[in-house]
């Protein structure tokens, strides 16, 4: 039930008369590209490229693009199959489907592994959300097709887009595939495959 | 009633009852994995110890004793008190979590418990935020124990919950606890796997990610799931359920609290019951035969169609030739809808109490015990509803027929229209049934499956399983119980309620709640029909 104390009244400010020739105004909202024409027109740098013969120079690291699904040393995928990413998206566009895994240090891994690029907003929680590494956004950005259905990256997809990108941006922290290999973990100094230096961490999941 | 006093709250609880259960009653929250009300008290876990005042031994002064006590194993006594708010229980709470991670594998982003694992509740709640362990971590076997069942016995606490529920609920003791101290651990015996009517429940005892469900298994993160309370129709105990769902689709049923029916807990027949509500062959639409072509009907005719073929028949053949066969599978309302129209078109029309279906002996646990001493009992009538339809056909009065009568009287020819549900999830339309279809000029068929009756009939509609439909079960004790519906009816369209509730004259949505109003009118049952309990808040 929605109170009386819970009602705000919201009136639409008066104009004044400066304000109501609306010029200054737009001229405002112009002045970046008023700027832009005038420094353009004076000589001075261009501040547009010529795509697609011409491409942006991207800050690798931290553009998000299109998604990739790293695999691991052993050249698996690096997944594990938890749903973190798929929870974490805002856009809900990412659908797995999980098994038990194949492999001896391994308990869960994906199966199905779908992303909507069309769905994506590109927000990149889904990097945030991974325990693992396993998904990143790379640089690519040109991402063409020719009907919905082939914009659903599968997992054989995004694992190809992991081949194609490594040597641009390489895995970021592939110290956690194996984590289950509790063997080699506890050596003094933390980490089996480095890489990551606060020794002693376990995995991503919540430790204590 | 005692009166205790809780960190220095006074507070009333009930008799003979532990200190915990009275500070859980109260909505303390204190953490406990050992503890559970259903089974007897180990206090094993050391979590939910407490302060208590004694009186000193020389003085006989109260004061507060300098150990602490296990809550779940002081019974309240009137006039004490004890606390949990203080420095040193916390202490302990966080020590005891410590020890508890020594040798937790972490792998909670592949684990089925993570979301609802009390490991990581209480892990946030009390725990450290990072492992002082320098040494290896025992790396304890993954087990397969049973059929249903894995056992992960790196994530255990060793609560012992899951093993007394084998030797307390279930009798057969088939869970043990092996070695000692570090090495520990949860197995069962030699060629004796977990393979016991109730074996499913340990999985929900488990509080962690140690005992896990096959068939759940990595389908699904818990998070994604939405709970629909409901009642099991697998027999007519009729144990309160939660249908877990996600995307239209059942993943998995777990026992809600229910006491006096199912407690709880409950059996794996009716856990592992529902996989023929995702059956393909299931009837989704509704086919109305006149001449030789079938049609589907838009739903909104459907009510018309039925009502305009039963009134017609009654004209031509009058008003005895009609029956009507209640499926024990129907909630109250659906079955007091359709009788309420059957007897306004034909008044003179008789009601039949369709099979029931009686598989075996009830089953009864601890093994071995009588009905008196029984904790929970799996009966043989499988079906959910009996007693409901019986009180149904009792408030509609008039010619009421056993169905064996009915099948007597049908194949000498008394009777050429009929209303038959079924709704049965095992095939149930038996050769001398099936043969009836013949004797019908008008024949109206409910069901989920096609069968003899269904290829025949004039009007087929199709029945939905339970966790489509809402409405109540009355069990074999004779309550009431209420069941929401989960998901949406296989291949949309309407579920029996609302088709029945449109076929029956009602105009608008259909509302069990105002149905079951109508229905207290002649049967008080119905009057303030309650669900049990929503969460047993003392039990995790």
């Amino acid at each position: 039930m929605i109170r009386d104390e819970d009602i705000i009244e919201i009136r639409e400010p008066t104009l004044s008369a400066t304000e109501r020739l609306y010029l200054p105004q737009i001229l405002g909202g112009m002045k970046t590209t008023l700027l832009h024409m005038l420094r353009n027109l004076l000589g001075g740098e261009a501040r547009t490229v010529e795509y697609p013969e011409q491409k942006r120079d991207l800050r690798v690291a931290n553009y998000r693009g299109v998604h990739r699904l790293n695999r691991d040393e052993q050249g698996r995928v690096a997944c594990v199959s938890c749903f973190m990413c798929a929870t974490a998206c805002p856009a809900d566009c990412i659908h797995i489907e999980g098994a038990e895994s194949p492999w001896e240090d391994r308990e869960k891994y994906p199966v199905k592994f779908d992303i909507d690029e069309l769905r994506c907003i590109y927000c990149g929680m889904c990097e945030e959300a991974c325990p693992v590494d396993a998904i990143e956004l790379t640089p690519h950005y040109d991402l063409v097709g020719r009907s919905r259905q082939e914009m659903i990256l599968g997992k054989e997809e995004l694992l190809s887009i992991f081949d194609e990108t490594k040597a641009i941006k390489p895995r970021k922290n592939p110290r956690i595939t194996g984590y289950l290999n509790t063997g080699d973990r506890d050596k003094p100094g933390g980490c089996d495959a480095g890489g990551c230096d606060s020794g002693g961490c376990d995995t991503g999941a919540p430790s204590a | 009633m005692a009166k205790i006093i809780i960190d220095n709250e006074a507070f009333e609880c009930r008799d003979g009852i532990s200190v915990l259960q009275a500070a859980l009653d109260v909505g303390k929250q204190v953490p406990h994995y050992c503890y559970h009300p259903g089974l007897s008290v180990v206090a094993s876990c050391r979590l939910c110890l407490m302060e208590m005042k004694m009186p000193h031994p020389k003085t006989r002064e109260m004061g507060w004793a300098p150990k602490l006590m296990p809550s779940c194993q002081t019974p309240v006594r009137d006039g004490m008190e004890v606390r949990f708010n203080t420095e040193k229980v916390e202490d302990n709470q966080k020590n005891c979590m410590e020890f508890f991670l020594l040798n937790h594998p972490l792998d909670c982003p592949v684990c089925d418990q993570a979301g609802e694992c009390h490991l990581q509740d209480y892990s946030f709640e009390h725990g450290r935020s990072e492992s002082r362990m320098v040494d290896q971590k025992t790396k304890n076997p993954k087990k397969d124990i049973g059929p249903d069942t894995l056992l992960y016995s790196d994530r255990c606490v060793l609560c012992t919950r899951c093993v007394r529920f084998t030797e307390e609920i279930t009798g057969t003791s088939e869970l043990g606890l092996v070695n000692r101290g570090s090495r520990a651990e949860i197995d069962v015996f030699p060629g004796v796997p977990l393979d016991n009517p109730l074996q499913g429940n340990v999985v929900d005892l488990c509080p962690v990610g140690c005992l896990l469900d096959k068939n759940f298994l990595f389908k699904r993160r818990v998070w994604e799931l939405e709970g629909a309370d409901s009642i099991c129709p697998g027999c007519a105990t009729g144990c309160a359920i939660r249908v877990d769902h996600a995307d239209e689709k059942v993943y998995r049923l777990k026992p809600r609290f229910n006491p006096g029916v199912n407690d709880w807990w409950m059996c794996d027949e009716g856990r592992f019951g529902y996989e023929y509500v995702h059956d393909a062959k299931r009837v989704t639409t509704p086919v109305v035969r006149r001449g030789k072509d079938p049609h589907t009907p838009v739903w909104h005719e459907v009510a018309e169609i039925c009502r305009f073929r039963l009134t017609e028949h009654v004209r031509e053949h009058g008003a005895a030739s009609v029956v009507a066969v209640l499926s024990p599978f129907m909630s109250c309302e659906e079955a007091w809808l359709l009788a309420r129209f059957v007897r306004e078109v034909a008044p003179e029309s008789a009601l039949v109490m369709g099979p029931v279906p009686i598989e075996g002996e009830p089953q009864r646990f601890p093994t071995g015990v009588g009905e008196a001493d029984a904790k929970f009992t799996i009966l043989s009538e499988k079906c959910p509803n009996r007693r409901g339809i019986e009180m149904i056909l009792e408030a509609a009065g008039g010619e009421v027929l056993s169905f064996e009568t009915f099948v007597e009287r049908a194949g000498a020819g008394d009777f050429s229209g009929a209303w038959i549900a079924g709704g049965y999830p095992k095939p149930w339309v038996e050769k001398n049934v099936g043969k009836l279809a013949a004797k019908f000029s008008l024949l109206v068929v409910q069901d989920l499956f096609e069968n003899e009756l269904t290829t025949a009939a004039a009007v087929v509609l199709p029945a939905r399983a339970w966790v489509e439909r809402e409405g109540c079960f009355v069990n074999a004790g004779g309550k009431v119980q209420p069941f929401n519906r989960a998901i949406r009816s296989a291949g949309g369209g309407w579920h029996d309620g609302q088709y029945l509730h449109a076929v029956a004259g009602f105009d608008g949505l259909y509302n069990v709640g105002r149905v079951r109003e109508l229905m207290a009118a002649t049967m008080p049952a119905f009057e303030n029909v309650q669900s049990a309990p929503l969460k047993p808040a003392h039990a995790h």
